[in-house]
């Protein structure tokens, strides 16, 4: 104690220096507390900005939806199914016969001779073909129909709009000059269910040529092309059940059904389909673009869990000081690269490597080899370890350091090896740890938009996961994509610009749970060390 | 496994069988044996011509100021040193039953098997008390239900706390008092039946009652181990031990009968610690 500290040994007043009443302790918490008042208020800010922009969203989505049922388009899109169903099969008839040329070319049958061959056949697809252009006709002047009501709808509720806002300013005569249609739909809606008889007589012609047609399928003269003809004459008989099916919910449809909140919700939340700047209908199912996130990130995992983990074990439990000093800095500078150049590289190198390693013999045991695709969710996910690797090398790393020197030293000192004790006291130990650096990389990949932006191929589609591993090697689309790609080019308070606002809530939804999970875990694990 | 650590295993376990059998009598003979020894942290040497027998079922102390490397010779002695990168030996061997333990085809897990050690902060794994005292045979592949448990039992009755943990055995072996803790990490080391204890201030972080149960303890113990403690308190040094060495300054000063150490010692730097002058 000094000297001065000593004669005032009784005098308790604080003797610290004082700025307007403040002193430096004081000041500093000020300063601190602050900081964290600001983090606080943002992140009350961009929850309080989503919500607001992305929560009228399922209002005007249910509104949308309500009128594509009011203008008839829902009713028109129940026929264009089935027209679509025949089209698939039509194009499976067709494959057939191009397995049939690949095989007589591959057999060095020329030209000519090919033709004669395939020409035994050509007639019945051909026919085939031509029985469902009535159908499928018919279906395309009803679809103008229901468009163009729901389009002139859209358009006198503009008008009315506009000369509202008219009238509100004042301007009454510009208003008087604004005319506006009454556009009653039903009238339309009246007009295609009308049409329903012609249909069903349509679908009968169909039906009839049909089973005329599969009760005499062609011969090919080919085991396997044989097999596929009698395939597709089972898929014709059961393209007729959904025939009936598809005239049932016709004749089930109704305008006058309004549409609920749920079916927009259930549209968004479970919707396969995320369609814009349609001229018929749009749709915003997140379905694709969250399997499409779900699918790079599990194989962005897949590849830096055990790589990130591997390491932080590594390097903390077997590396030398020398081994160390080199590893760790060179792992975390792979965060120092951004993003878009490693995107840049993916789309540059490894995308086309990929494609040329999948096209190695080696590799043609695999049934989706070789891949056609440069981008995709393999692409991605790859790039996107690259990114997650420091994070979680870096976490699991400080939770492997946190065990206790001393439950090393007890395992070695009973004679365990060092293998030994890092599998059943390091680990163990720092799991909760391990799993929230786990956690925290899943987190990182999932919001990372770059590099999925630029190397998932951005085909907005479920991935068709009954393809097994050659799922990994589909092109998908990514919910930070779309946001990224879409949002540049919308009409502000549109109900697209307001679907992209839903996605972020999503994402940011899934982060916060994803943070959440990580404390809590290394909260228990605390908890159980002390 | 190599000739030498053959050796050490073969020669042992017929010491334990005897030892076992009848407490010996008369001077029994030396196990440890430390000649001519030097050790060094990179540059800086730490132990200086150590000369010393620690001899069968008998209880050495270690005693000597901070620094003065108890810690460092104990250590030597199950190659736990090894972990350090910088250390290294100068001169001299240890030699267990005869064996050279620095001999590179010695292997260091076989070692640690023979000289199990205890630590001066009490360090049972985050598992529970069954698998602490069970570790070293799980390690060793043992699994064997009855063989577990007998084992528990007579260890955790060897280290004088079956009759306090008998109930709980499957709660974290964190959740023992300070001084079951550090029993449990005795049981623990009794599990792989080693012949050597090294205990580096067992029971310094211990309150007076938990230190008179480990010291009783480690009277249990002495005669089916050897047993070497580094200790800062000289009454315990008196209590529990036959010979004591007092370290200063990574020198070996003085070494003989614990009571004529503390009768009589010959040496003056010696007197001056033990009469609690200096350190
Ligand atoms: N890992 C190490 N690296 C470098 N020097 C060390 C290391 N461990 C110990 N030393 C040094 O070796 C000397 C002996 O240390 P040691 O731990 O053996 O002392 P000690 O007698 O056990 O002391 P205490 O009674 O305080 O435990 C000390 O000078 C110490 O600084
Ligand atoms: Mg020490």
């Amino acid at each position: 104690m000094t000297e001065e500290g000593e004669n005032n040994r009784y005098d308790l007043h604080s003797r610290r220096r004082q700025f307007l009443g403040i002193d430096k302790d004081q000041a500093l918490k000020g300063l601190f507390g602050g900081n964290a008042i600001v983090s606080i208020v943002v992140l009350a800010l961009i929850t309080f900005f989503l919500f607001k922009e992305g929560a009228a969203f399922f209002g005007q989505y249910r509104e949308n939806i309500d009128l594509y049922r009011r203008s008839g388009i829902e009713y028109v899109d129940i026929m264009k199914e089935q027209s679509e169903s025949y089209s698939e099969l039509n194009r499976y008839l067709n494959s057939i016969r191009s397995e049939h040329a690949t095989m007589l070319r591959e057999e060095g049958l020329s030209f000519a001779d090919a033709r004669a061959k395939l020409s035994g056949y050509e007639d019945f697809i051909y026919a085939i073909e031509d029985l469902g252009y009535p159908v499928s006709e018919y279906v395309l002047e009803m679809s103008e129909v229901a468009v163009g009501a729901r389009d002139m709808y859209e358009d006198a509720a503009n008008y009315r709009e506009h000369r509202e806002n008219l009238l509100e300013l004042g301007r009454d005569e510009e208003a008087a000059e604004v005319e506006v249609l009454d556009v009653d739909l039903s009238l339309f809606v009246d007009m295609i269910k009308e049409g329903e008889a012609d249909f069903l007589a349509l679908n009968d012609a169909l039906e009839a040529g049909l089973r005329e047609r599969i009760a005499d399928l062609p011969t090919i003269g080919v085991e396997s092309l044989d097999a596929k003809m009698q395939r597709f004459g089972e898929l014709a008989l059961m393209f007729i059940v959904e025939m009936e099916r598809t005239e049932q919910l016709l004749s089930d449809w109704t305008s006058e059904k309004r549409v609920g909140m749920f079916t927009a919700l259930a549209s968004f939340v479970f919707g396969e389909d995320w369609v814009t700047n349609s001229s018929i209908q749009d749709w915003y199912g997140i379905m694709p673009l969250f399997t499409g996130s779900l699918l790079v990130a599990s194989i962005a995992m897949v590849f830096a869990v055990p790589l990130g983990v591997g390491a932080a074990i590594y390097v903390n439990q077997f590396a030398n000081q020398k081994e160390q000093t080199l590893i760790k800095p060179y792992i975390e500078f792979i965060s120092a690269i951004p993003s878009v150049v490693i995107g840049f590289f993916g789309i540059a190198v490894f995308g086309q490597f990929v494609r040329e390693v999948s096209g190695w013999a080696i590799l043609s045991g695999f049934d989706f080899f070789p891949i056609s695709e440069r981008l995709t969710a393999f692409t991605a996910g790859c790039l996107l370890a690259l990114m997650a690797i420091p994070t979680i090398f870096t976490l699991a790393e400080d939770a492997i350091n946190n065990v206790p020197k001393s439950f090393k030293e007890a395992s070695l000192a009973m004679g365990a090896t060092r293998l030994q004790t890092t599998l059943r006291i390091i680990v163990p130990t720092s799991l909760s740890g391990i799993i929230s650096a786990i956690l925290l990389g899943f987190g990182r990949v999932i919001g990372e938009t770059m590099v999925v932006l630029l190397c998932a191929g951005n085909r907005i589609e479920i991935p068709d996961f009954t393809n097994g591993i050659g799922t990994f090697f589909e092109p998908v689309h990514t919910m930070t994509g779309i946001i990224a790609q879409e949002l540049g080019e919308v009409v502000n308070g549109s109900i697209h610009y307001r679907a992209l606002f839903m996605v972020g809530m999503v994402l940011f939804v899934i982060s916060l749970f994803i943070n959440y999970m990580a404390q809590k875990i290394v909260l228990k694990y605390q908890v159980s060390r002390g | 496994m190599s000739l030498l650590t053959h050796n050490l295993t073969a020669k042992t376990s017929q010491q334990t069988t005897q030892s076992m059998a009848s407490k010996p009598s008369g001077p029994s003979r030396p196990l440890i044996r430390v000649s001519d020894f030097d050790f060094f942290y990179g540059e800086k040497q730490a132990l200086f011509d150590i000369n010393m027998e620690m001899r069968e079922n008998e209880v050495t102390a270690f005693i000597g100021p901070s620094g003065c490397g108890k810690s460092t010779l104990l250590r030597c002695i199950n190659r736990m040193n090894d972990l350090v990168e910088v250390a290294r030996i100068g001169r001299g061997k240890i030699e267990v039953n005869d064996a050279d333990i620095y001999d590179p085809r010695v292997d260091t897990i076989e070692l640690r098997k023979r000289v199990g050690m205890v630590f001066q902060k009490s360090n049972p794994f985050p598992k529970s008390i069954y698998e602490n005292v069970i570790y070293g045979l799980r390690i060793q592949g043992i699994n064997k239900k009855s063989v577990l448990d007998e084992t528990v039992e007579r260890c955790l009755k060897g280290a004088a706390l079956w009759e306090e943990v008998r109930d709980r055995l499957d709660t974290s072996g964190m959740s023992l008092s300070g001084g079951q803790q550090q029993r449990l990490c005795i049981a623990r080391a009794l599990a792989v039946e080693p012949d050597i204890l090294l205990m580096d201030e067992p029971c310094s972080a211990l309150d007076p009652v938990a230190t008179a149960k480990v010291e009783e303890l480690i009277h249990s113990l002495k005669d089916h181990y050897t047993i070497v403690i580094v200790t800062h308190n000289m009454q315990q040094a008196a209590r529990v031990s036959d010979k004591t060495a007092f370290f200063y300054l990574g020198k070996l000063i003085e070494m003989g009968k614990t009571d004529e150490i503390f009768m009589s010692p010959k040496n003056e730097q010696t007197e001056a610690y033990i009469s609690g002058r200096f350190g």
